[in-house]
């Protein structure tokens, strides 16, 4: 066993945290923890500018393709610096550099490549993605999605409706779930998935706000959308074990995000606790406050070497399909006790908008806490992903 | 960064494993919970021959000089066995505490009669009104030309009625020092107390108890610090023997799940049983990561006190959560008494208790974070 990082890693830790603090505005607020969403969109693509500048943007992609072939462990490492740091655009939209990149790497054409992982790559607003899975009829049951993808001739033509489309309205192109066989003996085996300009006639994008006002969803219309036929990816009526593979890599990026994320804020409210007085002494040395605190740091501390223990997993040459559902379902869990805990040590400030005046470090806190009902929901619910474990890891029947 | 055992503790964890299933069947274990002694002499004897009483102690101490990961490893496999015996608090407890306290003489005579199993040493530390914290024990021990005498009254410790000598703290001038007190001096009383792990704990009441000046282990005053570090780690060590209970407990669930039928079909077929199941996966998971960073870091000479208090305080309360789930996927036949589930339900109880709870450890942990 070994549990620390090597000297390529750490150099990697120092030269992020120097980048964040050369590149980052004063004051700077950081990304939300939802989806680590920026509130400012033409910044967030300045970033990913920039992170293509430094290399780091598609790091662990083949040099060929515009990455440095860094290892998974590496890739780990920058990504929870990143989200320590709060910076924003290392995602190109939901997403180019975490699915849609690998996945095409795996299964697209030499064209879909020579096309769509430069864009990605440079950190352009042309590299911004956005993904369509779910519809109002088909949430932990994706399967039975409704949207269909005809061929005629040289292209499809694609009808239907998309709900909870993260960032559709910032992005350029379309990770599209179908379904291109209505008679498939199973549902999962008449799907198929497209890359869809998002300029195309007949796409509608209508923002849906949130329950806290954001406008982070959209719902997205498609009628008659041409989309040409070299813009399938992978094979027809494959859809849905190419999906498989996508959420895998999405589920596995929550991990060392939630947990360079969750210790900066870690790191802030303990800071809050010293600097605030309660009844005369500062909340740090109040009992009750330590011990939360106490199980805060334990949270962070387990979130990092799940994170740690997929990736040396990877390493291994293993495919991770239960620890991958393991560090969601974690993630989720420790992100709901963690904002909990954070909002009750802040007390009546923890209701404050995030963006008022009022609101205590920056908003974070209450981000977290709007923001973990929606994150135990997106990319598989904590009971679809407990599911996965004890049927893949614990051999239990399937049951449903 | 690495998450695997070596070759060689995948050895040791197999041939524990085969060993202490034909030598410590759970038939054995609830047969030991009313045998007086507490467990077989001539198992200890064969754990002796294994090497594993003196598992981490160096070799010029007669022991095997394995690394304190490895005894992880070890106590991983035995708190699967729920295995009886004094092993933890001769060979953890009071091996580590002569290891990191005693001059070399006492060294040199005692850990090489504990890797033997000639001798069996514990701790008598905790007092009724001292909670985990040493500060306010009451054992007084005063001078008396070369002797101290020892008076004051502990309570839950292992093995005592079994023990050759007590290690005990008390207060002396200067301080609290640890002595090491042979269990024949007069003055000393032992009452069994009944636990529900049946775990041979005891009461001892030491009435001026005479111990000679050379029985002090470390420096006379200053056995708390010195004391902490050693049970920090035997933290970490209890830490491994509850992730292998519950491990179990896990595999006992899962294969009785898929058997048990209900409604026409395995119970583990329904969502909120493999819910259950998938919550105790975890959390065993997330106990093991905590407990092997800690035990790696004690291995490499790390810094490992914040690290060893995460652990406990998460697999204290782990521990019992996994086993609650395991009585209730398992359902009414495992509050019988010859199911092997209660024997880690209470064993779960009592290792929560064992060197500090969680709130103990999470007020520690919160010291680590400079609160």
């Amino acid at each position: 066993m070994d549990f620390k990082l090597g000297d390529k890693e750490q150099t990697l830790v120092n030269s992020i945290a120097e980048f964040a603090r050369e590149e980052l505005p004063l004051n700077w607020i950081g990304t939300r923890l939802i989806d680590q969403e920026c509130p400012d969109f033409e910044f967030e693509v300045f970033m990913s500018r920039r992170l293509a500048q430094k290399g780091w943007l598609v790091m662990s992609w083949p040099k060929e393709y515009g990455g440095q072939g860094a290892s998974h462990l590496e890739q780990t490492v920058y990504e929870m610096e990143i989200s320590y740091w709060g910076i924003p655009g290392a995602g190109m939209g939901i997403s180019g550099t975490q699915w849609v990149g690998p996945i095409l790497m795996m299964l697209g054409t030499e064209g879909q490549k020579r096309k769509y992982l430069p864009l990605i790559a440079s950190g352009g607003r042309d590299g911004y993605w956005c993904t369509g899975y779910s519809e109002p009829s088909a949430g932990s049951d994706l399967a039975s999605m409704q949207t269909r993808a005809v061929r005629q001739g040289d292209h499809y033509v694609i009808n239907g409706q998309k709900v909870w489309t993260s960032s559709a309205h910032n992005a350029r192109w379309c990770w599209l779930m179908t379904k291109t066989d209505a008679n498939a003996t199973k549902k999962h085996r008449g799907l198929t998935l497209f890359i869809v300009d998002m300029k195309s006639l007949g796409i509608t994008v209508r923002p849906l706000p949130n329950y806290y006002g954001r406008h982070h969803f959209n719902e997205v219309f498609f009628d008659d959308v041409k989309v040409p036929a070299e813009n399938l990816v992978g094979e027809e009526n494959r859809g849905w074990y190419h999906l498989m593979q996508a959420l895998a890599f999405e589920r596995r990026s929550l991990g060392p995000m939630m947990a360079g994320s969750f210790r900066r804020l870690l790191e802030n409210i303990i800071q809050h606790c010293k600097e605030t007085q309660y009844e005369g002494k500062p909340l740090s040395e109040n009992t009750i406050i330590r011990h939360r605190l106490a199980e805060m740091a334990i949270d962070v501390e387990v979130l990092k070497m799940f994170a740690f223990q997929f990736t040396w997993r990877l390493t291994q040459g293993a495919v991770p399909v239960y620890e991958a559902s393991r560090n969601k379902v974690t993630s989720d869990e420790i992100m709901r006790r963690f904002a909990t805990s954070a909002a009750d040590i802040l007390g009546a400030y923890s209701q404050a908008d995030p963006d008022s005046t009022l609101a205590k470090i920056k908003g974070r806190i209450q981000g977290a806490y709007l923001g973990f009902p929606g994150n135990m929901i997106a990319a598989g619910t904590s009971e679809v992903e407990k599911s996965i474990i004890a049927q893949f890891k614990l051999g239990l029947p399937k049951s449903y | 960064m690495d998450y695997s055992l070596s070759e060689q503790q995948e050895m040791l964890k197999k041939s524990a494993r085969d060993f202490l299933s034909s030598e410590s069947p759970k038939s054995l274990v609830r047969q030991m919970a009313t045998d007086e002694k507490g467990f077989p002499p001539q198992l200890y004897r064969k754990m002796a021959d294994l090497g594993w009483l003196g598992l981490n102690f160096p070799e010029k101490y007669g022991g095997t000089g394995a690394s304190f990961l490895d005894l992880a490893v070890l106590l991983e496999e035995i708190g699967r066995a729920c295995l009886p015996g004094p092993f933890f608090t001769s060979t953890v407890l009071a091996g580590m505490t002569i290891l990191k306290l005693g001059s070399d003489s006492q060294r040199h005579e005692l850990l090489p009669q504990i890797a033997s199993g000639q001798t069996v040493i514990t701790l008598a530390t905790t007092e009724p009104e001292s909670g985990y914290n040493p500060d306010k024990l009451k054992t007084k021990a005063s001078t008396e030309g070369t002797n101290y005498l020892i008076t004051g009254t502990k309570i839950m410790a292992p093995y005592a009625h079994v023990a050759n000598f007590l290690i005990c703290t008390a207060k002396t001038t200067t301080g609290i020092t640890l002595f090491l007190v042979d269990s024949n001096t007069p003055g000393i009383k032992l009452t069994p107390l009944k636990t529900i792990a049946s775990d041979k704990q005891f009461e001892v009441v030491f009435n001026k108890v005479k111990v000679p000046k050379k029985n002090i282990l470390g420096k006379e005053g200053k056995g708390q610090a010195q004391l902490q570090q050693v049970l920090l780690k035997a933290a970490v060590a209890k830490c491994a023997e509850m992730v292998g209970g519950a491990q179990q407990v896990l595999e006992m669930t899962v294969d009785y799940v898929k058997e048990r039928k209900q409604f026409g079909v395995p119970v583990g077929s329904f969502q909120a049983v493999q819910h259950h199941c998938a919550n105790m996966l975890t959390d065993i998971d997330t106990s093991r990561f905590l407990t092997y960073q800690a035990a790696w870091k004690i291995s490499e000479g790390l810094p490992f006190a914040k690290d060893a208090s995460m652990a406990k305080a998460w697999v204290s309360d782990a521990y019992k959560r996994v086993t609650k789930l395991g009585h209730q996927c398992i359902g009414g036949v495992s509050l019988i008494e010859d199911h092997d589930m209660p024997l880690f339900s209470k064993r779960a109880k009592a290792a929560e208790l064992t060197l500090g709870d969680s709130d103990y450890h999470r007020e520690l942990v919160a010291q680590g974070l400079s609160l």
